[in-house]
């Protein structure tokens, strides 16, 4: 842990991603979506040889799938031997916070409960720490359920 | 480097010392097997890890050490006293080097060819030279030194991290992508000859590499068998039973994720055999049987599959029972049980929730039986066959393809999007708006009859939850055949291509749905999704319910004709007519440059892969530029077979309806109610020149007038292009074969020619012939004139 965070704005909250978790942020281009899905999975996208599935967090979190038009970010993130690209509303910024992540004060979104454990302080604003595995995990479950 | 030296040194060491009592007792003992092998695998390891270090003194001491390990292993030779003692000579020699090396002394200097020889002597030629220990410096080498034995070089191999090499695998597939593109962006560009030639070399240079990357993807198949003797003799041991194993082919090599997934019904399996099929040494011995039942486990490649066969003298299936167990669980009625074959009782073992296990063991029979190892067989492409005698033995085939990346599948489009599904899990294809079809609904359910079977009929996009697109065309049926249940017709909006797809395993999320089994890159570089048919079935859920009936009145009428069908694509020639053509001819049907097509000396051929391909058919002109082309190959040669286009795979009978062989014909079948001709793959392949003539044997050619600028810059490329070996001149050491022909333009030179004694063509400038005697051909009447080549080779 080093404390180096990706900032960004995940649908439509102030997230912010432990590093060592980001493979990369790339724009998303052409995205074949994949039938039979729940609205979690936007579709297979192809970043060279690679194929990405790509997350829609918004539609895990919040159960609201983001219009096709917005589609534009996306974390590439390698999940347990899986390439994911999990779609972000934008970034802002990556930078070092020494201090690290501090415990989560308030009541928290019970949308957001399974994804964040805590905030890191960052610009004068506290972001929520999320891990994206949980991301991917939380979807496999909703899925199998 | 100093590390691993490091290591290497301290392994051998330890090695060395834990092996000395074991040397010992394999000395009191030399039939000893287990011994034998831990000082085999002593040697091969030093050998391995001395090759990567650069220690050739110690490779040749352990490798030949270790031929004669093998040997002895192999029981080619016995272990005997001397070869113990000559191993042991060897032994004491590398614990030295070792010494040597790890304390950086200069390495003694004896002569290890001494030792050697010592161990390649045959039993009792040499036995008295050979002392046994250390043998004495500057002793006379034994005679049989003399006998060149030379010491193969064994391949240099290192180790490499697999994720190494699947970055290597991605590295290539980007770079085969990256070449798409710029093949793509080149098209549209002018044509530059130039930049053409270099981005086909860049083309070959990938294509190899691709090649050569994807064989580092190959394992033996030993690791396969690499625990089955653990755990048969574990078994065994456990039912009381005793069983001989046999494992062969273990050197055959396959993807390495294949092997992976072969583990589990293999495993399945041979458990099977060993706690079902082999019986107990007493009951065997009632049986007349050998008290040690035989299980044998061979692998073998055949063509790009792998066969693996699990083969035992035990009891077999008893059909009887099988066909009992599924009545009482309600799965056959009893009616439907008498009417079925032998074949097909035998197949109710895949059937779920089915065992002929009398009762549940720890072994087998925990609720996992055939039908998983099937489904689970089916998923990787493979095929399972049973060969059953009762009483006498089981015999079980598994066909599983060479890798399970690269997968022959079909291309279909639903709702706008492309899917692929393995060309193996489809059965038939027909159109919608065929005779042999009819499609009715009731109560929203689709059947599907085909030739008066039933079929549960689904859309693909039904099954997706996609709009089904309104289409001009009629819409393909597929008959689908799911691994662990019926046949049923999926419906799809057409199907598009048949293709050598690259499959990657989804991620969870998108298997999680369960009609996915992978995903493929196509060069196009949009993700498509594979199929899975027998998640499709359950997803739609399809009843799952044998229509005994229909299928054996289709069984009888097929028996009472005698009529053995096989699988045919039904095809567009380019003149228009429709034909049929044997399936499992057709490697690939692709769409080719129409550009890459050529004809040379009468014979059209195609540019394929940066090789010559005959065209058989002899098209070598089409309007477009791409032309539709089946790939033929007859394991070894290669053909090309351009059409109009493929319309669908049918069903034709194996004999033609009218057989009529003529030509590339073998007959006419009727199909649906259309006649169409059947290709003869025979004809076909005998039409194809054997091999492109080869120069040496066939002659050259001699152009006398070497001066003559028409005869320099014409001809010669011409003759050069047509294959021929071509001289300038006549050859300055005047030795003329009598295949050599000349070609001269003037008469005179025509007759110095024959005095050489060899076949002569002379041309003349003038496209009339001087007069009735005048044999020579117009210089630009290029078909007489290869016809004057060719024809006058004998």
């Amino acid at each position: 842990m080093d404390n180096l965070y990706l900032f960004a704005i995940l649908a439509g909250t102030r997230v912010a991603v432990d590093a060592g978790e980001v493979e990369a942020v790339v724009r998303l281009t052409d995205i074949s979506p994949v039938p039979g899905m729940g609205a979690h999975v936007a579709g297979l996208s192809a970043l060279r040889s690679r194929v990405l599935t790509i997350v829609d967090v918004a539609a895990i979190v919040h159960g609201r799938p983001t219009p096709a038009d917005q589609r534009g970010l996306a974390i590439i993130a390698d999940i347990s031997g899986h390439s994911y690209g999990l779609m972000l509303d934008s970034v802002s910024d990556i930078c070092r916070v020494p201090e690290g992540a501090v415990p989560l004060r308030g009541q928290l979104d019970s949308a957001w409960a399974p994804y964040a454990s805590a905030i890191v302080e960052h610009d004068g604003h506290p972001w929520l720490l999320v891990s994206l595995s949980a991301f991917i995990e939380s979807a496999s479950t909703a899925q199998a359920a | 480097m100093d590390e691993l030296l490091q290591e290497f040194i301290s392994e051998t060491q330890e090695t060395l010392e834990a092996l000395a009592g074991e040397v010992v007792a394999w000395e009191a003992d030399p039939s000893d097997r287990d011994r034998l092998d831990a000082i085999f695998r002593f040697f091969h390891t030093v050998k391995g890890s001395c090759g990567f270090l650069n220690l050739p003194r110690f490779e040749r001491l352990s490798h030949a050490a270790e031929d004669v390990l093998a040997d002895i292993r192999a029981g080619e030779r016995q272990a005997d006293p001397v070869t113990v003692s000559a191993v042991l000579g060897l032994m004491d020699r590398i614990g030295e080097l070792t010494e040597a090396v790890a304390m950086g002394a200069a390495l003694p200097n004896e002569n290890d060819d001494y030792l050697i020889a010592a161990l390649n002597t045959p039993p009792g030629a040499g036995a008295d030279q050979v002392p046994a220990a250390e043998p004495v410096e500057g002793e006379a080498a034994p005679v049989s030194v003399a006998r060149p034995q030379a010491p193969q070089a064994a391949p240099r191999t290192i180790r490499l991290p697999l994720s190494l090499i699947d970055q290597l695998m991605n590295g290539v597939s980007d770079m085969v992508l990256a070449r798409n593109e710029m093949s793509r962006k080149l098209r549209d560009r002018s044509s530059d000859a130039e930049l053409d030639t270099v981005f086909e070399r860049l083309s070959t240079c990938v294509a190899d590499m691709r090649d050569v990357i994807s064989k580092t993807r190959m394992q033996r198949v030993d690791r396969l068998f690499a625990a089955i003797p653990r755990m048969v003799r574990d078994l065994g041991r456990d039912l009381g039973k005793r069983i001989d194993l046999t494992l062969e082919g273990g050197d055959v090599e396959m993807d390495r994720e294949m092997v992976e997934m072969v583990v589990d019904p293999l495993t399945h399996i041979v458990r099977n055999s060993i706690d079902h099929g082999i019986e107990t040494p007493e009951r065997r011995r009632t049986a007349g049987k050998p008290e040690a039942g035989r299980l044998r486990v061979e692998a073998r490649q055949s063509g790009n599959q792998i066969v693996i066969m699990i083969s035992d003298d035990g009891a077999g299936i008893d059909t009887g029972r099988l066909v009992d167990k599924a009545i009482a669980a309600g799965r056959l009625t009893p009616d439907a049980a008498a009417r079925l074959t032998e074949q097909e009782k035998l197949d109710l073992i895949f059937m779920a929730g089915l065992s002929t296990a009398q009762q549940v063991t720890a072994i087998s029979g925990r609720g996992v039986g055939m039908d998983v190892v099937r489904a689970n067989v089916e998923r990787i492409g493979g095929v399972i066959a049973l060969d059953n005698h009762p009483g006498q033995g089981l015999c079980i085939t598994l066909r599983v393809p060479l890798t399970l990346t690269i997968i022959p599948g079909l291309i279909v489009r639903a709702g706008g999007q492309h899917f692929a599904i393995p060309r193996a899990a489809v059965v038939e294809i027909l159109h919608d708006n065929n005779d042999m079809l009819q499609i009715s609904e009731v109560g929203g359910a689709k059947i599907a009859t085909i030739r008066a079977v039933r079929h549960s009929m689904v859309d693909l996009e039904a099954v997706l939850g996609m709009e089904k697109l309104p289409q001009p065309g009629p819409r393909a049926i597929m008959v689908v055949r799911s691994s662990t249940g019926m046949p049923f017709a999926l419906g799809v909006a057409a199907v598009d291509n048949h293709e050598e797809l690259v499959i990657r395993p989804a991620s969870p999320l998108v298997m999680a749905s369960g009609v996915y089994a992978g995903m493929t890159l196509p060069d196009n570089g949009r993700p498509m999704l594979l199929l899975d048919a027998a998640g499709l079935a359950s997803v739609a859920r399809l009843p799952n319910i044998v229509e005994d009936d229909a299928a054996r009145r289709q069984e009888d009428e097929s028996e009472a004709a005698g009529v053995e069908m096989v699988a045919a694509l039904r095809f567009e020639e380019l003149s228009g007519e429709r034909r049929l053509l044997k399936l499992s001819l057709i490697e690939r049907v692709e769409d080719i440059d129409t550009s890459l097509f050529g004809k040379s000396a009468g014979q059209a051929f195609v540019r394929l892969d940066g090789r010559l391909v005959t065209v058989v058919n002899g098209h070598s002109r089409f309007a477009g530029d791409k032309v539709c082309a089946l790939r033929l190959r007859d394991g070894e040669q290669e053909t090309c077979y351009p059409v109009a286009a493929v319309l669908d795979i049918v069903q034709m009978p194996l004999v033609p309806d009218m057989v009529a062989l003529h030509g590339l014909l073998s007959g006419v079948s009727v199909i649906d109610g259309e006649h169409l001709e059947v290709l003869n793959p025979f004809a076909l392949f005998a039409s194809l020149p054997q091999e492109r003539p080869d120069p040496a044997r066939q002659g050259r050619c001699i152009l006398v007038e070497s001066e003559d600028g028409w005869t320099r810059e014409i001809l010669a490329p011409l003759l050069r292009q047509a294959g021929h070996d071509v001289t300038l001149g006549l050859p300055a050491d005047t030795s003329v074969d009598p295949r050599d022909i000349i070609l001269c333009n003037g008469p005179d030179t025509a007759q110095a020619g024959e005095m050489l004694g060899c076949r002569v063509v002379q041309l003349r400038a003038s496209p009339r012939a001087a007069g009735p005697q005048d044999g020579s051909i117009y210089r630009y009447d290029q078909d007489a004139l290869m016809a004057a080549i060719g024809g006058r080779q004998g």
